[in-house]
């Protein structure tokens, strides 16, 4: 009973307003932290294969011998189709699919993004299992070109080999599909489109013949021309887009078969060197972040994840001495695996942080850390709703500080005091103040929030719509614009309505609920998505609108009111330095990247694959930094 | 005839027209010549042997008993097998059609299938029966005993065939039999898409045969190679067969067994079967590339037909003729092969065989040895002619499209191949009950023409947990069209106990069945040409499965703590901690010093 009450004065308590912005400090203090602890020995696991059935490398593979001659052939052919055409190049791919007595069929596929016109040719096999009853299918890819624009030479080979070889044997139990599709990204996006039915019939050719459910999928790049090249290890990418990542069970088998049966090293997110460090975890587990994040399509396989279908690509990489057979007994080996399974993947994590090829957290250990930056607004948020309802700041009564203020002037500084009574008749002296009813005027800020939101639907459109040539001018054109458009709306403001303290401090409040509420719904998502944005974000808690004193006040103004139009511009300054467009331009600037090329993937992410970056970008993060930029910028003009 | 030729010519052959006619004509003449010879004898048998494109050979065995009508009804049971016999006289059975099939035939390249698709059943297990009921609960009962009953007798899992999987098909399916003598007959039909067909339902079929698999073309049958085929499907077909006036009737069993073996892979030998790659110097490399080299080979593809024999193929030799064949006419002739003329075929035995060239000479038959051996031999051989094959009168397949776990949507496109001839057809498709098709969205669109080809529709709803749906549809598909058949569906959510083991592989749906109406089966009979999409794979939401047994242990450990808290709270005995003062450090002078204490304020309470 004590305590209650004890809780209940504490509620009135000044003090009590103090505590969040500290809090939310502490909240992304911990969150960061916790993201740094997670590459330790004891916050990490080593990887496992969940499912039973897969048994990776407990086969003998026979994909030696003759196959290697062959192989070659075929990567002359490959070599030859190089230049010509692409009708062409599809028939004589198809031709050799014919030779092993496979199903063959194409697909033609025209996508428009950016101005540019993307239109290729797919090409596809399928095998059917001799134990196969047309319910399941497997998916073997090699994309003409891989994603850095090189003509996969040996992979198309490899795949056309395969084919032939997998021909032969009587155990397949699921139906094998080989696909050359004609780019790394819009081409198996097209083609698994079409597989589900789910494409634009005007651009993109359905599939004439198909199989059962897609059970996995692998792809493989290995751009080595038609005399070959020994890599040094393999790496192995697996996100997808929109950072859905595959079955950790499928890239656990893709390792301990590279690894353990064929001893061919493995690596990930372009970590060439990897000496199992902290500093190399924590790098890798960064770049997994940060190509999570993104969402883009990191190759052929990324198009499958959203139809839930697990997928990788296996990319050789490096000087060394292992060949193309090496990499062809893998697939065999990961094929024979991926035959072996009874059901659709689903016993391993779907959800996980990779920080080496055999180390991983999952998603119950990392989650908290967005989690907590996301809480930090939230917090944030109602502490700001608290005050917004509070009137003028009372005394505590109860204080036995001496007032300097009372001792100069007691008059003035005596509370108006209410006789209040109980219905027992118990009297007590309450301060008027605390006793008057705030009312909050919620017309004007709501009206702002959902206006700024609805302005990030402007960059949304003009990025996504215009021509390539014209992208540079336009983002340009965009970061000045939005870069003072919260002075200018500051300004508007002060001329035509100024809002009362009330008005920007709930401004801030529900910008910031918004945002809260946005990345703990992301973080189960897309974590790294949310949490990247979140630290972006996180100045926005601390900033503030100063105003002016009230004009009657009396009191000395203390060093913050006398610089406030100083620290109200250094704070914008600081903000303009935080603008989502200003982060991308300085991110594309430290990795070396032309900021158009970004532009123009983002674009046919979002024609292509379905991308929804941009969407939190520019509805959740942009509106979030425009209304604490106005809020901080009325400082300057009130 | 030569635009007939054309027509149906699957491959229009540059040999001229001639020779390609003859060879399907002759295939249609052959098939008619089983049919007649069938109703005079007690037991009939044979093998026909069919090298298809791309060194795969289909084998149709086919057995018939018979037994006449009225020492049936006495178990008076000679070459009709007891034991299924008196099944279907306790399930009052009038007809039974039983299919057991596996994998998928490959139309686009083996062209027409055998018996016109009559005597082949949808993956998995298929049974359809006529069953003489007063009324419809009547005849379900018989269904539930009869399904049993075949269940215990095959080793497969008939008996899963329950009201949720049984559809009474009112256009798809006729009686094959003449049932003059019974009235109130009920066709019953479910399927069981998920089984798997395997040697277990093998043997007890061949217990079925006379001479079961100890003689005659029987002892190929061979679980080994049987499943090891691209394709097989084992029937079983019982019916009534009636003289012209009604009388003499014979209860006539037919067993077929069809499979499209793949020579190559068929040619390995048992305890050798992994395809190794072969040596470098057996494989033919195209020396005309400019690459070729010692290493580089690019593989020439193989022209000659592939060579072989019945014991490589089947694993095994065939035994002799089983006695209870005829001893000569036609149905002594009990192994043919149907094959261009110019192929070489040597027989090897040591016995008295027979060869009889019919059909213009492109299809050989053989009468057996007795108790001998008997082999076939077919060398390697560079063909100049080849077999033409049939079209197929209509091109199906179905597929699954959409994505997510709420709903889908099954589209079925249908292809007719001929430049003339329209086709009308009924579709039939039987819906698991957790599948519930929007009929509102069903399309039917025809590349061709804007017309509806939808002509009638049968559509018994399903009701959850007791009956899965049944549709049928008459349509009409006009010549060289492709019809595209879609419609939507939801996913039911299942309760927990109602997951298979396997509930994450998916649920299968049985295949649609096609049965055309215009065209006449080749076989000049009432069986019918019947066509069968492959079966699907349906993703329906699936629970964590681990998650009740999380639930399970956090339980449990809920309670062990709850429990053992409370428990401790009201057995254990609190002592204040003067009264542990009071007894002292413990031990024998404290448990005397407590023993002196109570004892005292006992007498000085007093």
């Amino acid at each position: 009973m004590s305590l209650i009450s004890a809780l209940l004065a504490l509620r009135r308590d000044p003090r009590i307003l103090k505590v969040p912005p500290y809090l939310s400090a502490l909240c992304i203090l911990v969150g960061v932290v916790w993201l740094l602890v997670l590459p330790l020995n004891e916050y990490s696991r080593n990887t496992y294969v969940s499912e039973n059935a897969l048994l990776p490398g407990q086969v003998h593979t026979y994909f030696t011998g003759s196959e290697h001659n062959i192989f070659r052939a075929y990567r002359h052919e490959v070599a030859a189709l190089a230049d010509s055409p692409v009708h062409e190049r599809t028939q004589r791919l198809g031709d050799i699919f014919r030779s092993s007595n496979l199903k063959v069929a194409t697909q033609k596929y025209e996508y428009h993004s950016s101005g540019r016109n993307i239109s290729n040719q797919n090409v596809y096999a399928i095998l059917h299992g001799p134990r196969a009853d047309a319910t399941e299918a497997i998916v073997l890819i090699a994309a003409w070109r891989n994603m850095a624009g090189e003509v996969n030479h040996s992979g198309v080979a490899l795949v056309l080999t395969l084919a032939r070889y997998f021909k032969r044997w009587s155990l397949w139990s699921k139906d094998i599909i080989f696909l050359i599709s004609g780019d790394s990204t819009s081409g198996p996006q097209a083609w698994v489109d079409a597989y589900h039915d789910s494409h634009s019939p005007e651009s993109i050719e359905p599939l004439s013949i198909k199989s059962g459910a897609l059970q996995g999928a692998v792809a493989v790049d290995y751009p080595a021309g038609p005399w070959g090249h020994r890599y040094d290890k393999l790496h192995v990418v697996y996100d997808g887009v929109n950072g859905q990542l595959p079955n950790l069970d499928l890239f656990n088998t893709a390792v301990s078969i590279a690894s353990g049966q064929m001893g061919i090293g493995c690596t990930l997110q372009r970590m060439w060197k990897h000496d199992d460090s902290y500093q190399e975890r924590l790098q890798t587990m960064l770049r997994g972040m940060i190509s999570q994040g993104l969402g883009h399509a990191s190759g052929p396989h990324s198009s499958f994840i959203p139809y839930h279908v697990d997928a990788i690509t296996l990319q050789t990489v490096g000087d060394g001495w292992h060949d193309e057979m090496s990499l062809g007994r893998t697939v065999e080996s990961l094929f024979r695996s991926l035959n072996n399974l009874l059901e659709h993947l689903h016993q391993s994590f779907f959800f996980y942080l990779l920080m080496q090829a055999n180390r991983f957290v999952s998603i119950g250990t990392y989650l908290p850390s967005a989690m907590l930056v996301a809480v930090n607004f939230s917090i944030t948020s109602i502490a700001l709703w608290v005050q917004s309802g509070r009137g003028a700041s009372v005394p505590n009564p109860a204080s036995t500080t001496p007032n300097t203020a009372s001792d100069s002037k007691p008059k003035a500084s005596t509370p108006d005091m209410t006789l209040a009574r109980t219905a027992t008749g118990a009297a007590t002296l309450i301060p008027t103040a605390s006793l008057a009813i705030t009312e909050r005027h919620l017309f004007l800020p709501l009206a702002f929030i959902l206006t700024s939101h609805f302005l990030g639907l402007l960059p949304l459109y003009i990025f996504n719509k215009t021509p390539e040539p014209y992208l540079r001018l336009a983002f340009d054109t965009t970061t000045v614009v939005t870069t003072l458009l919260p002075l200018a709306t500051a300004l508007l403001f002060s001329k035509f309505r100024r809002p009362t303290s009330q008005e920007t401090i709930l401004m801030q409040c529900f910008s910031l609920l918004l945002l809260g509420m946005f990345l703990s719904a992301l973080a189960t998502l897309n974590f790294s998505l949310s949490f990247l944005v979140g630290i972006f974000a996180s100045p926005l808690t601390f900033v503030r609108c100063i105003s002016p004193p009230p004009p009657n006040s009396t009191s000395v103004p203390g060093l913050v009111m006398r610089n406030r139009k100083a620290i109200s511009g250094a704070v914008v300054g600081l903000l303009v330095l935080l603008n989502p467009l200003v982060v991308i331009r300085a991110a594309t600037f430290y990795w070396g990247k032309d900021v158009v090329d970004v532009l123009v993937q983002a674009a046919e992410g979002w024609h292509v694959w379905g991308l929804w970056t941009q969407v939190v970008i520019w509805l959740v993060w942009w509106p979030a930094w425009f209304a604490g930029s106005v809020v901080v910028a009325g400082g300057l003009f009130s | 005839m030569r635009s007939h030729c054309l027509d149906n010519s699957f491959q229009p052959s540059p040999r001229g027209c001639n020779a390609a006619m003859l060879s399907f004509l002759s295939l249609l003449f052959f098939n008619l010549l089983i049919t007649f010879t069938a109703a005079g004898q007690d037991y009939y048998e044979r093998l026909l042997l069919r090298p298809l494109p791309q060194s795969a050979l289909l084998a149709s065995f086919n057995f018939r008993s018979n037994e006449s009508s009225a020492s049936f009804d006495q178990q008076n049971f000679r070459y009709f097998p007891r034991s299924l016999g008196q099944i279907l006289q306790h399930a009052r059975t009038k007809e039974l059609h039983l299919r057991f099939s596996l994998g998928r035939w490959d139309a686009e390249s083996w062209g027409q299938r055998p018996w016109d698709g009559a005597r082949e059943g949808g993956t998995g297990v298929e049974l359809w029966a006529w069953l003489e009921a007063q009324s419809e609960e009547e005849a379900f009962s018989r269904w539930l005993t009869l399904t049993n009953a075949l269940s215990g007798l095959f080793c497969a899992s008939l008996n899963f065939i329950d009201a949720t999987k049984t559809i009474r098909p009112v256009m798809s399916f006729q009686p094959e039999g003449d049932h003059h003598n019974s009235s109130n007959l009920h066709l019953l039909h479910g399927t069981l898409p998920h089984e798997v067909v395997c040697t277990e339902n093998l043997t007890p079929f061949l217990k079925l045969l006379p001479c079961k698999g100890k003689a005659g073309v029987s002892s190929l049958l061979d679980g080994h190679k049987l499943f090891d085929a691209s394709w097989q499907t084992m029937s079983i077909d019982v019916r009534p067969v009636c003289g012209k006036d009604g009388a003499d009737c014979v209860l006539e069993m037919e067993q077929s067994v069809d499979m499209v073996l793949d020579i190559d892979r068929s040619r390995r030998p048992r305890d050798n079967p992994i395809p190794r790659p072969l040596p470098i110097e057996e494989i033919a490399c195209d020396t005309s590339k400019h690459y070729n080299a010692e290493d580089t080979c690019y593989p020439l593809h193989k022209s000659a037909e592939p060579g072989w024999n019945l014991t490589e193929i089947f694993g095994r030799p065939l035994k002799g003729a089983c006695p209870l064949t005829d001893g000569d006419g036609e149905g002594a002739n009990t192994v043919c092969i149907n094959t261009p003329p110019e192929r070489i075929i040597q027989a090897n035995t040591t016995g008295q065989y027979l060869e009889t060239w019919i059909a213009s000479d492109t299809v050989r038959c053989y009468k057996l040895p007795t108790g001998s051996d008997f082999d076939l031999n077919l060398p390697e051989q560079e063909m100049t002619t080849g077999l033409i094959l049939a079209t197929p009168p209509l091109f199906a397949a179905r597929s699954i499209n959409g994505h997510g776990q709420e709903r889908g949507s099954i589209q079925a496109i249908i292809r007719n191949p001929s430049a003339t001839d329209a086709v009308e057809f009924v579709y039939l498709e039987s819906l698991p009950w957790f599948m519930k098709p929007y009929l509102h969205t069903l399309r039917a669109r025809v590349d061709t023409t804007s017309t509806n080809p939808i002509q009638e529709t049968y559509y018994r709803p399903a009701v959850d947990r007791a009956r899965g749906t049944h549709l049928e549809l008459r349509m009409l598909i006009p010549a060289s069209s492709t019809l595209t058949l879609t419609y939507d569906f939801e996913k039911a959510i299942l309760r927990y106990t109602e997951y298979p083991p396997d509930a994450n592989r998916g649920f299968d749906v049985a295949p649609a069945v096609l049965k055309l109406l215009s065209s006449q089966s080749s076989l000049g009979d009432n069986k019918g040409v019947y066509l069968r999409t492959t079966s699907l794979l349906l993703p329906l939401p699936t629970p964590d499965f681990s998650m009740p047994y999380n639930v399970i242990i956090l339980t449990s450990t809920v309670m062990a703590l709850g429990f053992g808290n409370i428990f401790n709270l009201l057995v254990r005995r609190f002592v204040g901690a003067e009264e542990v003062m009071a007894l002292g450090a413990g031990g024998l002078r404290g448990v005397v010093a407590a023993r002196v204490a109570a004892m005292r304020t006992r007498l000085l309470g007093r």
